[in-house]
């Protein structure tokens, strides 16, 4: 939250007219002008930001410092292309604009879009260096544009007289690379001061990479489409996680090499295996084994030992697959291979009370231990894989049920038959 | 000296200094004008102000009610403490770029005695109703790069005026 009065000085030369940053080199820099007014304004409500331009008939005063920012972006609109950039007087009348701000307590800042050759001599951009920062004043400086006539050498020349304290920054900006004003809202102009770093800088670096990822189909310019300024914390955990799957991916796959190169040596009869060792690469169980035993594993031994580790998961693996084949078919099967088997039994059970006519006591204890039903259920339901509510399961326990009532009638009949 | 200015009814006008509005141009960023005029901060000599590009300063004290300067006490170092100072009276928006298009209401000259704390006398009759100070040094005794000052006291009297930063809301409850 510096309390700051800018002034920032647009290059409106006839160099401007140039194409080669999207849409004009003109409208990029307006684009960033009005970033940059909203950013200082909303980092703190009594900043002031002024407006100037270098070129057309002289250097003009658009704005004086003012913290109105629909005045601010007003004067940006019918802005006249023309002329050569006039950067010394400009400066200086940059200058003067800041000596007359209304609050002291404000310091003091020049915002300086140099978008076309730089005509004054280094020596004379020095000076002015100097003159700023006797007079406390700190100097942004965005280069685009034009590239030649050793102008970035002049203006670091000018920046280096200025900076004192870390207080100043100079952005590069190349053609066609990126949106001006996108390169600006991630550079130290927006962010440099540390507590300069508002929160509208942030939320600005967010909607302008969003407005970015979808201009651009996501690429945002960020490495995981997070503004690494916006949550640091975020940023450094997936850059870490991202560092860790990279080594965890390479060690696994040196490994994979190595096996490879081994099974080759040891001749004809292991390529099989080296296509299972191969296949088991493939599957998620071996990386994370890798990952686990870290990156140094490959001295011979513990090779040998991870080889017989992964034959011996192939083994196992083809073994439950086999298992795994078996259970598909008894998942369709396995409730009426149980119910014949339970029906079977049953049955014995049944046929040797019909053929006793009557009941020998293990098999009637064995029925009376059937007959109870809910005793029966909650076995069935203790076993497992076995469902007591499957209809097969019921039918029996029903035909079963069924029988004994029988049974006991018949038994009824016989005890009746002997009374009367 | 307290008895010095005790006995002309001159008191230290540290108290009269408006801090927000005042303002240095050529200080060094980690050396400013609060080691110099801050009550405490100017006792130290290890605290302060230092030039930063060249050897100009230039300061600018408003006050918070209208005072008439009687003196300034200046310390400093022998080799690089102030040596030309001019000093305005009511003078705003002063810059080094026009520091020379007004007449100094006094400009003083300073030994290297002067510099150990003794009080220079101003032109009394020039500092009666002096709502801002600046005092602009233009070069040091030594003629180096760096001017630097350990104390800076502003004694006069203040001109029976309200204070209007003094003035409190009386409340009922």
């Amino acid at each position: 939250m510096v309390l700051e009065a800018t002034m920032i000085c647009i290059d409106n030369s006839e160099w401007m007219r140039n194409g080669d940053y999207a849409p004009t080199r003109f409208q990029a820099q307006a684009d960033a002008v009005n970033l940059i007014c909203g950013a200082k304004t909303q980092s703190n409500p009594e900043n002031t930001v002024g407006v100037l331009t270098l070129a057309g008939k002289g250097v003009r005063v658009l704005v004086t410092p003012t913290s109105d920012l629909g005045k601010i972006l007003s004067c940006m609109h019918g802005l006249d292309i023309g002329g050569e950039m006039n950067l010394t007087s400009g400066v200086q009348v940059a200058q003067l604009a800041l000596k007359h701000r209304q609050n002291k307590h404000q310091r003091q800042r020049i915002v300086l879009f140099a978008g076309s050759p730089v005509a004054s001599d280094k020596k004379t951009l020095e000076t002015i260096g100097k003159k700023l920062r006797k007079t406390n004043i700190a100097l942004d400086i965005v280069s685009f544009g034009e590239e030649d006539d050793n102008k970035s050498e002049k203006l670091d020349a000018l920046l280096s007289a200025v900076i004192s304290n870390e207080n100043s920054h100079i952005v590069h900006v190349p053609p066609g690379q990126a949106i001006l004003s996108d390169v600006l809202i991630s550079s130290s102009i927006f962010t440099g001061d540390g507590e300069g770093g508002s929160g509208f800088a942030a939320a600005a670096a967010a909607g302008a990479a969003a407005a970015a990822a979808a201009a651009a189909g996501g690429a945002g310019g960020f490495e995981f489409g997070v503004d690494p300024n916006l949550d640091p914390e975020l940023a450094l955990a997936l850059r870490v996680s991202m560092e860790e799957e990279r080594a965890r991916q390479e060690a696994a796959a040196k490994r994979a090499a190595d096996e490879a190169s081994k099974n080759q040596t040891e001749g004809g009869e292991s390529s099989g295996q080296g296509g299972d060792v191969a296949m088991m690469d493939a599957s998620p169980v071996v990386p994370v084994a890798a990952a686990d035993k870290g990156p140094d594993f490959m001295d011979e031994e513990s090779a040998l030992l991870e080889q017989a580790l992964k034959m011996s998961m192939a083994e196992s693996a083809a073994a439950a697959a086999a298992q795994g084949a078996g259970d598909v078919t008894m998942g369709d099967g396995m409730s009426e291979d149980l119910a014949l088997a339970l029906q079977m039994s049953m049955q014995e059970a049944a046929a040797a009370a019909a053929a006793g006519g009557t009941t020998t006591p293990a098999s009637s204890d064995m029925s009376r231990v059937l007959g109870d039903q809910s005793f029966v259920s909650s076995v069935l339901a203790s076993l497992p894989g076995v469902d007591p509510n499957d209809p097969s399961v019921r039918d029996v326990l029903a035909s079963f049920q069924q029988e004994e009532e029988q049974r006991k009638n018949d038994a009824k009949g016989k005890d009746t038959e002997k009374q009367g | 000296m307290a008895a010095v200015v005790a006995a002309r009814h001159q008191i230290d006008l540290v108290e009269c200094i408006d801090w927000v509005g005042v303002e240095c141009l050529n200080e060094k960023s980690d050396r400013t004008f609060i080691n110099v005029l801050k009550q405490g901060y100017r006792d130290d000599n290890g605290l302060q102000l230092e030039s930063d590009t060249d050897e100009q300063l230039l300061i600018y004290i408003p006050f918070n009610q209208v005072v008439k300067l009687h003196s300034l006490i200046i310390r400093a170092p022998a080799e690089e403490g102030p040596k030309t100072v001019k000093l305005f009276a009511n003078r705003q928006n002063m810059g080094f770029g026009n520091v020379g298009d007004f007449p100094p209401s006094d400009v003083l000259t300073l030994t290297p005695e002067q510099l150990q704390g003794k009080p220079v006398l101003l032109k009394y009759v020039k500092f009666q109703h002096v709502r801002s100070l600046t005092v602009f040094i233009e070069d040091n005794q030594s003629g180096a790069e760096e001017t630097k000052v350990q104390k800076l006291a502003i004694v006069g009297s203040t001109v029976e005026t309200t204070n209007m930063s003094e003035l409190k809301k009386v409340g009922n409850s």
